[in-house]
């Protein structure tokens, strides 16, 4: 038995080459699925402590004038009887420059349900709030405050400095914070962020208070947006990449270990004849497999976790920026990751294996593998492929069917699936269509013999090749379909950045000093026009739907919205953009300045609204009924938007003042009115907000984003070239005894080696030309059906025939550097040596 | 741009956690290290009344009372209460108790305050108690806050007591001092007024106090030994109050009439360290007498319980009573919250002539509160005769 396994493994002794090709296969294919996974995890436990974090369940109450609320405020209100909390919120510099959130709580205020424990307190009240107080932050925040996390025992109760020299009370652990977040008593908090008596806000519990005290405002919990769903989408994204990977590489396992036994198929004759049982031989190459695969795992789980390591960062940022998550920029995976690696991979590696072990198992002990007699077998096996294709794409096509009768807004999954679909009915068709051109072709170019001969030969080639062309055109489709939606994402919204910030400058006026600063602006020449904006929230109540009123009766609901308030000035108007309206944009816009309100495309896809429709918004205040005017896109907000003009917002919500746009004149001293206004107000630089600075800004965090989907198509594309590579070493030398009697017929070697690299860029562009319409399909499949499943707004469908060719070039290019290899080897056989082989065969 | 909610509301966990949260706390500062805390441990010393008076001010024999100054906090000993419970009777007679407790818990000892503590400052935890019970229905709320003992204007503090005017709250909670005549004490007319849940489970009062007698001091002068070694602390009472106003249970008023007697005590160290609990009678008598009994459980002469009460006349001459002239004997037991509690006692004190059945007739009245305990109404029976002797309250702790 072990002298059978040594004789099976002396193989790959003499051939290091395969054994070193088939694990690649599995460590990038593995790398890749376990680094995304990695990302994975880790954002996750992220969002669950963030979502744990108690001040995001509770209603707040602040001052309707925007001036801070106090401790007095507090004392008064609960003397009222008002279950309020204090809540002091800041930012502290580390000492490396990161900016910490602090939270400094009243544990014995706090609402209920006692909040205090997600703070991940177990230990005493009294230590939490006295002095020297305590630290309560999640372990991966240690690092930033440079504290030595290789001793846990000394990190708890140090006290370190921050940027500013004071010390932060001794730390305690609790892991369900949220990264870069230290939670303290409001005592400690108030002294540290140098607040006086003065409050971030008051809490309460939800529903605890029916109405605001006087003077004040409050925003209850929006139970309806939670981060879930956009960064299911994002890691959905994420984990359809990662398995398209892994697919990609169990194609060149495939093929290595295609190759592996082809060549030993000597020797197993030999070891059967030699008396060793065909069901023992299957075994041993069974354990082979799996020794292999367990090996191939591992180092894949390595990489990945690096490979993790490097890009989590990135999605840390963008997931902080677009959705306000803190993910932690430290990988922390649980012990199921790492065996879920494995499996996943081992079980990739025996689907891989099995044709080969059902091949080993049926294997006779006399008969010779005949290159032509596997020919027979593949005209069958190209018309089952064919055949198979045709229920996966009436799946897919049956289940696009049955999205499109969803409401807006739902079937992200079954998005997916599509799109499975469509890559699946693709890489299914593609042999018998290849098989088909190739036959079409050799009828064509009768009287040109060796052309003839090529595609004849190519034609042999297909079963061996067909594998390495579908992993390359799903990674060309794919790449092709990610790099158009990012390139059309870019665009639009860059597009609705300029369209959207129109002034030159944004000012964030203190409430107090609102309509001093207001004035004083009017009387200034420099400022041509001043666009202020205000915000309030609000339940839509009811909709009243203008179409078939019949049919549609008017829908009671209870759905948080935002009411964004906006100036429509001769500056703003023609530049924002409108998807559709009552009765054109002009009276659209006459309409709104006349009190009716526009939704953003979130809203009207979610509550299938169009303009026309009637609005009853609720607010503490009272009702509020509007004419839905007009729909405008919203790119990158997660909620339902209801616009309306700044002074009917304030009429209609009392809601408070809002930032200042300031459109200046042409020719007007920008700087000068900056440092005027910060002079004669006192603003602090916060207050006020250059245009170009809020377009860099959110240009960054756009490009992060995609960063990371670029990234991986890339490296999907590398995965794609490296099967196909394989898939060419694996018959490299078979191509070269059918290509000696060409050369002994008076065929030059420089030309043989020409024609076989057009033999395989030839196939290659073929293939990157069907993966062209695949693409777009799977770029239409993703702005239409994925983007408005995740996002809830449609994205417009862009395609960029330079990225295309790119694409297409880069096929052929990777098809001409797999090939490169070969005909190098070919290059190098003296002649002779190649008839040998021939007559040895 | 996006708020986070939580869908996920932690709920479940928080009294019990709180509990032991606070018990923890209570402890004090001897305990620095985190820990958690058995049930043996938590009864040991309950709700750390045994804890080491350590750089507190200690209760002694002999301490003279001023009032109205009295009336007012201490800050500088560790514990304090102002603790009235009613006995009390609607238009028809039915039966209703209700409790109103504020406590004042110092986390530092005096020297460990710091000198500028800054505007949330917290060296005093205070606690409120409220319950209202009728027949089968108990409810009751606690709230907490903080407070910093050198704050210079308490009127401006979440919770505290001022002696003069006499006004002691937490929250909306609070008793008020209506008295305006010179000479009397600040306690004799009182309001007292609380209130919690929502609105149709409203629960809830606003009774009006006025005092039939005069202040009682315990003990020595005041001075209330708690074990055979000498722990103790102040303990005064007003006994003779009468009531009358609403109670609302269930969001439904009920004008009421009744009884009431409020405890004042304040220590650094309650117990002995060996004492784990008390069986602690407040009565009314039918005649106009009152008594008061204790029993603590542990602290006594051979390390038997320690025994003590007070015999107040309707005009409010009191004798002390030792353990040789008081019994105290459960007769029987309710299960109520997973505990077994005597609901059922005999009180004997042979130089007053009193043999007495003391009867919960409700079992309930458990307080699922940080510090949890046993109040309730009793009822008094002459234990030969069976005939009805009063009404009154009696606190178990320690089960």
């Amino acid at each position: 038995m072990l002298t059978a396994l040594a004789t099976l493994l002396s193989h790959y002794r003499r051939h290091p080459g395969q054994l070193a090709m088939l694990l690649l296969g599995l460590w990038v294919a593995s790398a890749l699925w376990s680094g995304v996974q990695a990302i994975n995890t880790s954002a996750r436990d992220s969002y669950a402590r963030a979502e744990a974090l108690f001040t995001t369940g509770l209603d707040r109450l602040e001052r309707q004038d925007g001036e801070a609320l106090t401790r007095e405020d507090f004392v008064r209100l609960r003397r009222a009887g008002l279950p309020v909390s204090p809540l002091l919120e800041g930012e502290l510099e580390a000492s490396d420059g990161t900016s910490l959130r602090v939270i400094g709580i009243d544990p014995l205020t706090l609402p209920g349900d006692s909040a205090f424990a997600t703070a991940g307190s177990r230990g005493e009240l009294t230590a939490f709030f006295t002095p020297p107080w305590q630290t309560r932050l999640a372990p991966d925040t240690l690092t930033t405050l440079g504290v030595d996390v290789s001793n846990a025992e000394q990190a708890k109760g140090a006290e370190p400095a921050l940027a500013d020299g004071q010390r932060l009370p001794p730390l305690v652990i609790a892991p369900a914070l949220p990264p870069d977040t230290l939670v303290m008593d409001i005592a400690v908090a108030a002294r540290l962020l140098d607040r006086g008596t003065t409050l971030s806000r008051l809490v309460t519990a939800p529903d605890a208070l029916a109405v605001a005290p006087e003077g004040m405002v409050l925003t209850r919990v929006d139970t309806r947006i939670s981060p879930g769903q956009l960064t299911e989408s994002f890691h959905l994204n994420l984990t359809a990449m990662a398995l398209l990977a892994l697919v990609v590489g169990l194609f060149i396992v495939q093929a290595a270990l295609g190759l592996a036994l082809e060549q030993r198929l000597g020797m197993l004759r030999t070891l059967r004849a030699l008396g060793v049982p065909g069901r023992r031989l299957v075994a041993l190459l069974a354990f082979e497999l799996i020794l292999l695969g367990l090996l191939g795992a591992l180092a894949g789980i390595v990489s990945g976790v690096w490979l993790a390591r490097a890009l989590l960062p990135d999605v840390a940022a963008t997931l902080g920026s677009l959705y306000g998550t803190g993910v932690g920029a430290e990988l922390s995976l649980p012990w199921h990751y790492w065996l879920g690696g494995i499996a996943v991979t081992l079980g990739g590696l025996l689907l891989a294996g099995a044709g080969v072990l059902w091949r080993a198992a049926r294997l006779s002990v006399l008969g010779l593998g005949h290159a032509q007699a596997w020919r027979a077998g593949y005209h069958r096996q190209l018309r089952r492929m064919a055949l198979a294709g045709v229920p996966v794409a009436l799946g897919g096509l049956a289940l696009w069917a049955w999205l499109s009768r969803q409401p807006a807004g739902e079937g992200l999954v079954a998005g997916f699936m599509i799109l499975a679909a469509l890559l699946l009915t693709g890489a299914l068709w593609l042999p018998p269509i290849l098989a088909t051109l190739l036959a079409g072709l050799a009828r064509l170019t009768r009287g040109r013999p060796l052309v003839q001969w090529a595609l004849a030969d190519l034609q042999l080639q297909l079963p061996r090749l067909s594998l390495a062309m579908m992993a390359l055109l799903i990674a060309l489709a794919a790449n092709l379909g990610v790099s158009s939606m990012v390139g059309g994402f870019r665009l639009t919204f860059l597009d609705w950045l300029d369209q959207r910030l129109v002034a030159d400058l944004y000012l964030h006026p203190p409430a107090a000093q609102f309509d001093e600063i207001d004035a004083w602006l009017a009387s200034q020449t420099g400022v041509a026009e001043r666009l202020a904006t205000r915000h309030a929230e609000a339940v839509l109540s009811e909709v009243d739907y203008r179409e078939a009123p019949g049919e549609r009766p008017p829908a009671a609901l209870d759905l948080p919205v935002s009411v964004y308030g906006i100036t429509p000035g001769e500056t703003l108007t023609p530049r924002w953009p409108l998807l559709s309206t009552l009765a054109g944009r002009e009276a659209a816009w006459q309409a709104f300045r006349d009190g009716e309100a526009f939704v953003n495309e979130q809203l009207a896809i979610d509550q299938g609204l169009s303009p026309g429709d009637r609005l009853v918004l609720t607010t503490p205040t009272g009702e509020t009924s509007l004419d839905v005017v007009a729909v405008y896109p919203d790119y990158g907000n997660p909620r339902g938007e209801v616009l309306l003009s700044t002074s009917q917002l304030a009429q209609r919500f009392q809601a408070p003042p809002g930032s200042l746009g300031l459109v200046l004149a042409p020719g007007a001293d920008e700087a000068a009115l900056a440092e005027a206004l910060t002079t004669r107000f006192g603003l602090g630089r916060d207050a006020l907000q250059d245009q170009r600075e809020i377009k860099r800004i959110s240009t960054t965090i756009f490009e992060r984003t995609f960063s990371i989907t670029r990234a991986l198509s890339a490296l999907t594309l590398v995965v794609a070239g490296l099967a196909l590579l394989t898939s060419l070493l694996a018959q490299a030398r078979e191509r070269r005894r059918r290509l000696a009697p060409l050369w002994a017929l008076g065929v030059p070697r420089t030309r043989l080696i020409t024609v076989q690299l057009a033999q395989l860029s030839g196939v290659s562009l073929l293939t990157a030309l069907l993966a062209v319409p695949l693409g777009i399909t799977v770029t239409a499949g993703l702005v239409a059906v994925i983007n408005v499943a995740a996002f809830g707004w449609r994205l417009p469908l862009h395609l960029f025939p330079g990225e295309i060719l790119l694409t297409v070039a880069t096929a052929v290019v990777v098809a001409l550097l797999a090939a490169a290899l070969p005909s190098l080897s070919l290059w190098r056989t003296p002649p002779r040596a190649l008839l040998a082989e021939e007559q040895a065969a | 741009m996006t708020q986070l909610s939580s869908n996920c509301r932690l709920s479940g966990l928080p009294r019990a956690l709180l509990l032991i949260l606070l018990l923890l706390s209570l402890q004090g500062v001897a305990r620095c290290e985190p820990h958690t805390v058995s049930e043996e441990e938590g009864l040991q010393s309950f709700a750390g009344l045994g804890a080491d008076a350590g750089g507190f001010v200690q209760a002694r024999p002999g301490t003279t009372l001023r009032f109205p100054e009295d009336h007012g906090p201490h800050p500088d000993y560790r514990l304090e209460w102002w603790y009235l419970t009613a006995n009390l009777e609607d238009a028809a007679g039915e039966p209703l108790g209700v409790q109103w407790t504020l406590f004042r818990q110092a986390q530092q000892p005096p020297a460990e305050r710091p000198e500028a503590p800054g505007p949330w400052a917290a060296d005093q935890l205070w606690m409120a108690h409220m319950a209202v019970s009728k027949g089968d229905a108990h409810r009751m709320a606690e709230r907490f806050a903080r407070v910093g003992s050198r704050q210079s204007d308490p009127e401006r503090d979440q919770a505290g007591v001022t002696a003069d005017p006499f006004r002691a709250w937490l929250d909306d909670w609070s008793m008020v001092s209506h008295v305006s005549e010179p000479g009397r004490d600040a306690l004799d007319r009182l309001t007292l007024s609380a209130r919690a849940g929502p609105d149709d489970a409203r629960f809830g009062y606003r009774l009006t106090l006025e005092a039939q007698g005069p202040l009682v001091h315990h003990g020595e002068n005041g001075f209330s030994q708690k074990s055979a070694d000498g722990q103790g602390s102040i303990y005064i009472s007003q006994p003779f109050y009468r009531v009358s106003g609403e109670v609302t249970l269930h969001g439904e008023p009920h004008q009421v009439t009744g009884r009431a007697w409020l405890d004042r005590e304040w220590s650094s160290q309650l117990l002995g360290s060996d004492q784990a609990g008390w069986d602690w009678f407040s009565l009314h008598l039918a005649d106009g007498h009152r008594l008061m009994a204790f029993r603590l459980k542990g602290g006594g002469t051979d390390g038997g319980d320690y025994l003590s009460g007070t015999w107040i006349t309707p005009e409010g001459e009191t004798t002390s009573l030792d353990d040789s002239a008081l019994d105290l004997t459960p007769l029987t037991t309710s299960a109520v919250a997973g505990r077994e509690v005597p609901t059922r006692w005999r009180l004997q004190a042979p130089d007053q002539g009193l043999d007495l059945t003391v009867a919960a007739p409700h079992a309930n009245r458990w307080m699922p509160t940080t510090v949890s305990y046993w109040e309730g109404e009793v009822n008094v029976f002459d234990h030969a005769s069976g005939e009805p002797r009063g009404r009154g309250y009696l606190e178990m702790t320690g089960y």
